[in-house]
């Protein structure tokens, strides 16, 4: 049953501001499948998600990230990005002055390959995006949002959208999604969920979901879920495991399934 | 007009309250005689590519009319078009007797020692007015250039939008990158009418020893518009100006727009006051300073709220980008009766990591994110300002060679 690995976690201690937060977290992530990562809140699961992007105020103290069977703990935040790994962010912060479609033309792949010269073109150009891009903001439904100022103002929902929008415009291999199913409505949620099925049934990106619902998991059919408490991986099972945790909370399950 | 001579002789010494204090006596008179042409052909291919840099390029289609100076008295003018008048303030003095009633009328001649020196040594200057009911949608382009080293240029400008007319003014002052220092003393005074409406954009790229003490004030009539854009983004010696707009006439609106950034061991002193003296009036004082290198900036407003029923607002944002400059926001805003709305927001800050981490993680380089990140705040969206000037200002913007990072 196990594939080829593209990303995997060995030991993996991480702190922020000298406090520890990852007390050791082992997962193997598989090319193309679509993993789940949940548990408690607070329990660590964004910083997993900051640790395999790289942000420099988390500092693995121990333990090692391998991509495609290389460690990156080395690579910036940047080369990691252009290596083909992507975040969501579940907070992302204000950028004044830059509009959301300006931005996601400069850094869509696609956009980038029809220009010729990249470090030529400057923002704030007429840029030419392709027509899927623009596409793509109806498809989401946030084409209210493209002469808007980066995440200024824009609701919970809308956020949600356009964080996932940009990592699809990356074309990345390993897609990190915090939450991108959180604080969005009925139609929103179906939405989001048939984009991210799309992704899914091409076969071509692996997908990691920080998520705390079951619905967008069991749509997606995720492949692996694991469960994550007081920074320690705790369970590592499949989407079958949905149903009990839901009734029963994280502390209860787990106390009725020892890990593995 | 003998007064005037007078007022500013005894001004002559006169220390202005803000800025350092600046020899006059150091600087020349260019020994040349003065000239005037309409063809704007004759204007060096050089000098060209120099006004090109602060958005004055006179073979622009889109022009309503030009007015370029170089040094002290070499003018190029030509108006487009019969709904504008453009003229040497020097021509236009001897053509028009009622001139005289808006010559150092916005701008007191006794203000200080620059103001002074401007009437005692008058170089020349721009009249341009739009006539009565006149939109004129092109923009109107005027270039003053101090390409001589240690000279100076005086320079008095009068803009006149007359009733129900309408008229979008760019003037780029520039100074190709000259050691030695040089002095710009610009005056320039507005006067908007009833219901009349002026965009000004003003683009600065000066040499880094030019000094520079613009001196300007706008007189805004019933249901005029006055709106004011200033940018600098080069180096400079020491730059002090604080133009003031009256709001003379109810329901009139000023708003004044400005973004410096500040490069070198280069001195910005750039405020902004509008004095709102009717009923309706609306004013907006809105800057961003970015403080790069080893600049010094500083940033005033002041709103004088002096009729009720009016309303204003002001807003700095400063961006340090460097532990050796220095960013100063000094707001003020005085009401003197009641109903009067003024408020104000300033806020001095950096780049944070967090913005630099999210835009990296979309595979810009952490240089490519500083940048997007200061053009984005430089960034000021001006209301009813044409598109080709949203362009022009937009251009100089994005051809910044940004420096500190
Ligand atoms: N920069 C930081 N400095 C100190 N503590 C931090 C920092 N970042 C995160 N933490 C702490 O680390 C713990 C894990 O945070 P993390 O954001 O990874 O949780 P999470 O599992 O994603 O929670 P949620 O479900 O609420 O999103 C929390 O207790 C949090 O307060
Ligand atoms: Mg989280």
């Amino acid at each position: 049953m196990s594939g080829e690995n593209i990303l995997s976690l060995i030991d993996l201690h991480v702190s922020a501001d000298s406090t520890p937060i990852l007390k050791g977290v082992s997962i193997n992530f598989e090319k193309n499948k679509v993993h789940a990562i949940v548990g408690p809140n607070g329990s660590g699961k964004s910083t997993i998600a900051k640790a395999i992007m790289g942000f420099p105020d988390y500092k693995v103290t121990r333990g090692d990230i391998l991509y495609k069977g290389e460690s990156i703990l080395d690579k910036t935040i940047t080369e990691r990005a252009r290596m083909g790994i992507a975040l969501a962010f579940q907070n992302p912060p204000v950028i004044k002055g830059v509009k959301l479609d300006k931005f996601i033309c400069k850094i869509c792949r696609d956009c980038q390959r029809a220009s010729d010269n990249r470090s030529g073109r400057h923002l704030g150009e007429a840029d030419k995006c392709t027509p899927d891009l623009t596409d793509g903001f109806r498809k989401l439904l946030i084409e209210n949002l493209k002469d808007r100022d980066i995440n200024d103002g824009f609701s919970g929902g809308e956020i949600r959208r356009s964080e996932l929008f940009q990592v699809i415009s990356l074309k990345p291999e390993v897609m990190i999604l915090d939450e991108p199913d959180s604080g969005l409505d009925y139609d929103s949620l179906k939405l989001v969920g048939r984009t991210l099925k799309e992704i899914r049934d091409a076969g071509k990106t692996t997908m990691i979901i920080i998520t705390h619902s079951r619905y967008i998991l069991e749509y997606l059919e995720a492949d692996k879920v694991f469960i994550i408490d007081k920074g320690r991986k705790v369970f590592d099972g499949d989407k079958s495991i949905l149903p009990q945790l839901e009734e029963f909370g994280y502390k209860e399950f787990l106390n009725r399934n020892k890990l593995r | 007009m003998a007064d005037k001579k007078e007022l500013a002789f005894k001004a002559k010494d006169k220390k202005s309250p803000i800025g350092a204090d600046i020899d006059l006596n150091v600087f020349k008179s260019e020994i040349r005689e003065t000239s005037s042409e309409s063809d704007i052909k004759q204007i060096a291919v050089e000098e060209r590519r120099i006004m090109e840099n602060v958005g004055v390029n006179p073979e622009e289609k889109k022009t309503a009319g030009i007015y370029v100076q170089i040094d002290q008295n070499r003018v190029f003018y030509n108006s487009l078009t019969q709904k504008a008048e453009i003229l040497p303030i020097k021509e236009a003095i001897e053509k028009y007797e009622w001139l005289k009633d808006y010559y150092w009328n916005a701008v007191n001649v006794d203000a200080d020692k620059y103001t002074s020196a401007v009437e005692l040594e008058l170089h020349n200057g721009y009249f341009i007015r739009a006539r009565r009911g006149q939109r004129i949608r092109e923009p109107v382009q005027a270039c003053l250039m101090l390409k001589t080293g240690n000279i100076k240029q005086n320079i008095h400008n009068i803009i006149i939008v007359e009733e129900n007319a309408e008229l979008h003014l760019v003037t780029g002052c520039v100074s190709p990158n000259i050691l030695e220092p040089a002095l710009h003393l610009g005056i320039t005074e507005f006067y908007v009418k009833k219901n009349a409406k002026l965009t000004f954009t003003m683009i600065h790229r000066w040499g880094k020893r030019t000094l520079v003490r613009p001196r300007s004030a706008a007189i805004v009539e019933e249901g005029g518009v006055f709106i004011n854009n200033y940018i600098i983004l080069s180096d400079v010696g020491d730059l002090q100006t604080y133009p003031t707009v009256y709001l003379k006439g109810e329901n009139s609106k000023a708003e004044l727009y400005s973004v410096i950034y500040g490069t070198g061991k280069s001195i910005y002193d750039v405020g902004g006051r509008i004095i709102l003296e009717a009923e309706g009036a609306k004013g907006k004082i809105v800057s961003r300073t970015i403080g790069a290198d080893e600049s010094i900036i500083y940033a005033r407003g002041h709103l004088i709220g002096k009729r009720s029923g009016c309303r204003a607002h002001l807003e700095c944002n400063g961006l340090l980008l460097s532990d050796k400059s220095r960013l100063t926001a000094i707001p003020e805003l005085e009401a003197e009766t009641t109903g009067v709305e003024l408020s104000h927001e300033a806020t001095i800050g950096k780049i944070e990591q967090e913005q630099l981490t999210y835009l990296m993680s979309r595979g810009l380089s952490e240089e490519e994110a500083n940048s997007l990140i200061v053009r984005g705040f430089m960034t000021i969206n001006v209301p009813d300002l044409p598109p080709t000037l949203q362009k022009t200002v937009d251009d100089a913007i994005r051809l910044t060679k940004l420096s500190g990072f």
